[in-house]
């Protein structure tokens, strides 16, 4: 027979208030290397009452007491490595670069659908003129009509600092929702990439057929080829959540998420600091005539250039340069 | 007897115990949210005030500020709102401040705290859970999902727990009063369930009505108290010698 609950806890309740004790020095850091030996044997001895209390006490307050503490404990003993300034540096090394290089089939099919929609847009606007009503936002198209770039006034409205810090934060939110829109399955993900394609694609047809190419290249050529690849790769980050809703293989759906979720948040917090640096670019140098297109032109490509390769070379390890599959030793 | 009614987490641990964690429902998670963004917004709003006071011309300084440091500026405003909610739940062991003044604590499927990537997952989701407006997905998300987990959560492997103040004292205090009581003659040995109804009558007692008050002491005594009718009458005389009386039971239990 069980010892009555009240005997039970009075006899037992010190070492919860010390296990208690501990747990609160642990986690403000104050916690002594000497101390850390009670706190395993406390922790353990918790365990067992929790074992004892599920038998004999079960659905009683102290049972959910012990449940509690056993969890708080069981938290602070278990914990994953904690990820400091090193492993910052190692993700953005080795982490980032190899996992884009793992996942270049996503990239890829985020790259073939976002040039699919430029193609889309600028076909539709090339053979229907009309098509440009539809297409591009009427503010810019009142500008066209007028011979005008909108981007000029860009510049004249607003001070450039300005520009540039609104540019780099509505930037950040469409990298942010192309990657979470992927928890539809991918069709949000598909349709946003699409759409930005067609609208680019339709505004640069349109301009193509005023004459004012000239205009749009000297715009986004600076900023163009890099913020383009990291709308591209959070698409790849958000098809990948979204391919492991689809089919999510030999795994559970809800656990297929999970992982899958963990590798695809590493393209677009490695993306994040890219893209605050293409916003200043984007506001500073884009805009206006400070800078002549050919330099503009020559700094966006060797900006693309530069990050490319960043992503293609950096961290490689010698199994990847020989060609063989990284997991072929298993 | 059903221990757990509410929804839980199952943690197999090492030490070969099953855990079981409450999981906090959608309310928890929705007066949690709402004491975070109250608070980011009444930062901003003091921040605001205090530059007001201290700086006549606003737009001036801000104008006068050189074009990167303005351009840091308005990122890093934007940073807080996305960063907030990340770096607290890395750094205060799974909780904002909000979460920890509702006692509720983000961890990972199996128990154990979140790291950076979870935590950076979960809230980089709050832009579809937020859709269309004012977390409507994630209500939905949460309503559906056994252990109230909105997308974001589905997508990181991660859940909220709630944790709980009990309070152990009443099992240990002492009894207040030392009048006679009737001792039940070869009282037989309480189920720790009579004392677990006893003793959370007993802690509620001050703050109900006088009759419930009466009617469920009388219950409570009919259950554990004395056989024979005279004592079981004098037990009953009054609440307080009610009280006084199942009190004493439950003590005598040592």
């Amino acid at each position: 027979m069980a010892t009555p609950l009240p005997a039970y806890v009075a006899q037992r309740r010190a070492d919860w208030d010390a296990l208690q004790a501990l747990l609160a020095k642990q986690r403000s850091g104050t916690l002594k290397l000497g101390e850390l030996r009670t706190l395993d044997t406390l922790y353990r001895r918790a365990s067992a009452d929790l074992a004892h209390a599920q038998t004999f006490y079960a659905g009683t307050d102290v049972h959910r007491f012990l449940n509690q503490l056993c969890g708080q404990a069981y938290a602070s003993i278990y914990q994953p490595p904690r990820e400091r300034w090193p492993a910052v540096r190692d993700f953005f090394r080795r982490e980032f670069p190899a996992t884009l290089r793992r996942e270049r089939g996503f990239v890829g099919a985020s790259a073939v659908l976002f040039l699919l929609g430029i193609l889309l847009g600028a076909l539709v606007v090339l053979w229907e003129p009309r098509g440009a009503e539809l297409l591009v936002p009427s503010g810019v198209r009142h500008y066209v009509a007028q011979g005008r770039m909108w981007t000029d006034d860009i510049l004249s409205v607003a001070p450039p600092n300005s520009v540039a810090s609104g540019i780099a934060t509505n930037n950040l939110t469409v990298t942010i929702v192309t990657f979470a829109l992927g928890l539809t399955g991918g069709l949000g993900t598909l349709f946003l990439l699409v759409n930005n394609g067609v609208h680019i694609g339709a505004i640069s047809a349109l301009c193509a057929r005023e004459g004012m190419l000239g205009g749009l290249l000297d715009f986004i050529a600076a900023h163009g080829p890099v913020e383009l690849s990291i709308l591209v790769i959070a698409g790849g980050a958000g098809l990948m959540v979204g391919q492991s809703l689809i089919d999510p293989g030999e795994l559970p759906r809800g656990q297929a998420l999970a992982v899958r979720g963990r590798e695809a948040v590493k393209l677009v917090l490695g993306c994040a600091p890219f893209l605050a640096l293409i916003g200043v670019v984007e506001g500073y140098v884009s805009p206006g005539d400070l800078f002549p297109t050919w330099l503009k032109a020559g700094l966006g490509l060797l900006l693309g250039a530069l990050f490319w390769a960043y992503l293609l070379r950096a961290g490689r390890t010698v199994a990847e340069a020989t060609g063989a599959p990284a997991d072929s030793a298993s | 007897m059903r221990s757990a009614p509410t929804p839980h987490l199952d943690v197999a641990t090492p030490e070969r115990v099953a855990l079981t964690l409450p999981v906090a429902g959608i309310g928890y998670r929705c007066l949690a949210w709402l004491v975070d963004a109250s608070l980011l917004f009444f930062f901003w709003l003091v921040a605001y005030f205090v530059f007001t006071l201290l700086v006549s011309d606003v737009l001036g300084v801000f104008q006068a500020l050189s074009g990167v440091g303005q351009t840091l500026l308005v990122v890093g405003v934007f940073a807080t709102q996305w960063l907030y909610w990340t770096v607290s739940e890395v750094f205060f062991h799974g909780q904002t401040p909000g979460k920890r003044v509702l006692g509720i604590r983000v961890v990972r499927m199996d128990g154990s705290p979140v790291g950076v990537y979870e935590s950076a997952v979960r809230n980089l989701c709050r832009a579809v859970d937020f859709l269309p407006m004012l977390y409507a997905a994630a209500c939905v998300s949460m309503l559906l999902t056994r252990q109230h987990r909105r997308l974001g959560d589905l997508l990181a492997g991660t859940l909220l727990v709630r944790e709980e103040r009990i309070d152990l004292d009443k099992y240990t205090a002492a009894p207040a009063t030392s009048a006679p009581l009737p001792q039940g003659t070869g009282a037989r040995p309480l189920s720790p369930e009579d004392v677990e109804l006893v003793l959370s009558f007993l802690s509620r007692a001050p703050g109900l009505a006088p009759e419930v008050r009466q009617r469920l002491g009388t219950r409570l005594v009919e259950r554990v108290g004395p056989e024979d009718a005279e004592a079981r009458a004098a037990v009953l005389a009054s609440a307080e010698r009610t009280e006084a009386f199942l009190r004493a039971r439950v003590q005598g239990e040592r």
